[in-house]
């Protein structure tokens, strides 16, 4: 372990001290911190998953049948439409439920950390406050939990297209790819806004006025292929867009996503993970004293 | 800023001109104003719970810390174990600590104690496999028996504090802090954890913050009094212990006049 040395409020870094060796610590920090901390951050991890269920009878049920009851709604609402919502004609009475599905999935695990974020330190004050605890990892932490939700409605997704396509398009195969950014982004929010959150609880109020009408800037329940084209080009500021499009492409339509829409999407999540970092570590020492 | 690393190599703590200011917002506005315009004017009030403190502890020395609610001892603590940063100042500290400061603190009251323990070793800085191999040497030394695969709840206070200074124990830390750790707890563990300490000093460095004077000269070769976030006499712990009491009786007998006279 090195020796932690700090001079006037600032960490003493040894080594190189030029602004590329700078910047290349800096990128490479929250990786080099999960590592170091893997154990610990297990240890939450299997505590947390434990947590969640704890005091009821169905326990993991729960993180199954819900899903799988709105796939169902969808279907029932949607059943038998020709046309998806993006013009692009149905092949089975259940593309349109997966084409809801897809939306839904990512807009929920966003969801969960838009809600969760803001007051996360203060669920773990007492961690921080009294233990040599890595709060930056907590976000990290947070985030691999609503992972494992995420996952199961992911995998109901591909039983469902299956079971009523009779195979799977090549491109699920891609679905890492898209996961792995995806989840960067997420936990770049969830440093900024668990940050903020930690000072004012107005983040909290703040994230449960605006993420409910973020629900009708994303497509989740319509296209936005649709739309004319200054206002699907607007869509695009909003990061959850590619996200869900990239989703719909490679699940229920089977084709390649677009590369400028993949680039886009995945600049957007690379500045989010290291901002969101880059904020989260600026405010840390100010997050012990006044949680 | 590139400051010589500590000459002596044995040296583990060193703590120089040390401060910290904990900025006091009046309201949460203040606090937006700060982050958005801070750096053209300051929205805080600066608090200045430690103002001077400097000294040195090498490997297998201990060191008492004496000093009133509030004059700066647990902010003291909590930087050296890098919980908070310093403001101003120099600290450098070499090799694993283990705080004693909150017993516990960790705790889920739902899980059991070897649950409780995977994660309390986990923040502590061990493995997994390292605390696995430990988890029945730590239940024997709280001497919890069966209650080990009970929930914490179940536990009686003195079970957890038990508990909870057994993980302590089995870290291997280099630095040991200990904060009044011992206000719970019966006689005989109490014993135990002293004696522990005791071999713990042979290898180990020790900083002890208490309110009992002779537990301070029984355990340390050093102490340091702090009054006011700046320390106010260092030494022989029997002489800055004399002092010390001899200061807080004198404030009673003053406290005391001027109540008399009211």
């Amino acid at each position: 372990m090195p020796p932690l040395h700090i001079v006037d409020g600032q960490e003493v870094v040894t080594g190189n001290r030029g602004m590329l060796a700078r910047a290349g610590r800096f990128l490479g920090e929250p990786f080099v911190s999960a590592w170091h901390h893997r154990d610990l951050i297990a240890a939450i991890l299997r505590r947390e998953l434990r947590e969640r269920f704890k005091g009821s009878v169905a326990g993991w049920v729960w993180a199954v049948f819900t899903p799988l009851l709105s796939l169902a709604t969808y279907t029932f609402v949607f059943n038998g439409a020709v046309n998806l919502p993006n013009n692009a004609a149905a092949s089975s009475p259940i593309d349109y439920a997966l084409f809801v599905f897809g939306g839904l999935v990512a807009f929920n695990f966003f969801t969960e950390m838009a809600y969760r974020a803001p007051s996360l330190l203060h669920e773990y004050a007492h961690y921080i406050k009294q233990t040599m605890f890595p709060a930056e990892m907590l976000p990290v932490i947070s985030t691999l939990r609503a992972t494992t939700y995420a996952s199961i409605a992911l995998v109901l997704m591909l039983i469902c297209q299956f079971a009523f396509s009779g195979s799977l398009h090549w491109t699920v195969l891609l679905l890492p790819l898209w996961f792995i950014p995806f989840l960067a982004f997420l936990i770049g929010l969830t440093w900024l806004l668990s940050a903020m959150g930690a000072f004012t609880r107005d983040t909290g109020y703040l994230m449960m006025t605006i993420t409910p009408v973020l629900m009708f800037a994303t497509p989740v329940f319509f296209s936005h292929e649709t739309l004319s084209p200054g206002v699907k080009l607007l869509m695009y500021a909003n990061p959850l867009t590619g996200f869900i499009e990239i989703v719909r492409d490679i699940v229920v339509f089977g084709h390649l996503p677009k590369l400028v829409v993949s680039a886009w999407t995945l600049l957007l999540s690379a500045s989010m993970f290291w901002f969101g970092y880059w904020f989260f570590r600026g405010h840390r020492d100010g997050i012990a004293d006044v949680i | 800023m590139a400051l010589p690393m500590s000459s002596e190599p044995d040296v583990v703590i060193r703590v120089r001109n040390l401060a910290k200011a904990y900025r006091l917002y009046d309201s949460p506005q203040d606090w937006l104003k700060q982050a958005v315009l801070g750096s053209y004017r300051t929205y805080y009030k600066a608090f200045w719970a430690l103002k001077d403190v400097s000294f040195e502890l090498r490997r297998g020395e201990s060191l008492g810390i004496l000093g009133r609610n509030g004059c700066g001892k647990s902010t003291l603590l909590q930087i050296v174990c890098g919980i908070t940063r310093p403001t101003k100042g120099e600290l450098w500290v070499n090799g694993r600590v283990a705080p004693i400061l909150a017993l516990g603190a960790t705790f889920d009251l739902e899980a059991t104690g070897r649950e409780n323990v995977l994660i309390g070793g986990a923040v502590l800085g061990l493995k997994r496999a390292e605390i696995l191999s430990k988890l029945e040497a730590i239940a024997d030394f709280a001497g919890i028996g069966d209650f080990i695969d009970q929930p914490i709840r179940t536990y009686s206070s003195g079970m957890r504090m038990r508990l909870a200074f057994a993980i302590c124990v089995h870290v291997e830390a280099e630095i040991l802090i200990v904060d009044e750790a011992f206000a719970v707890g019966d006689a005989v563990f109490q014993r135990k954890c002293m004696d522990w300490i005791d071999r713990f000093r042979d290898n180990g460095t020790l900083l002890f913050v208490s309110h009992s004077p002779t537990e301070v000269i029984r355990l340390c070769r050093r102490a340091i009094w702090i009054e006011d976030g700046r320390i106010r006499e260092q030494g022989n712990p029997a002489s800055v212990v004399r002092s010390y009491t001899k200061a807080a009786l004198h404030e009673e007998e003053n406290m005391q006049r001027f109540s008399a006279n009211a």
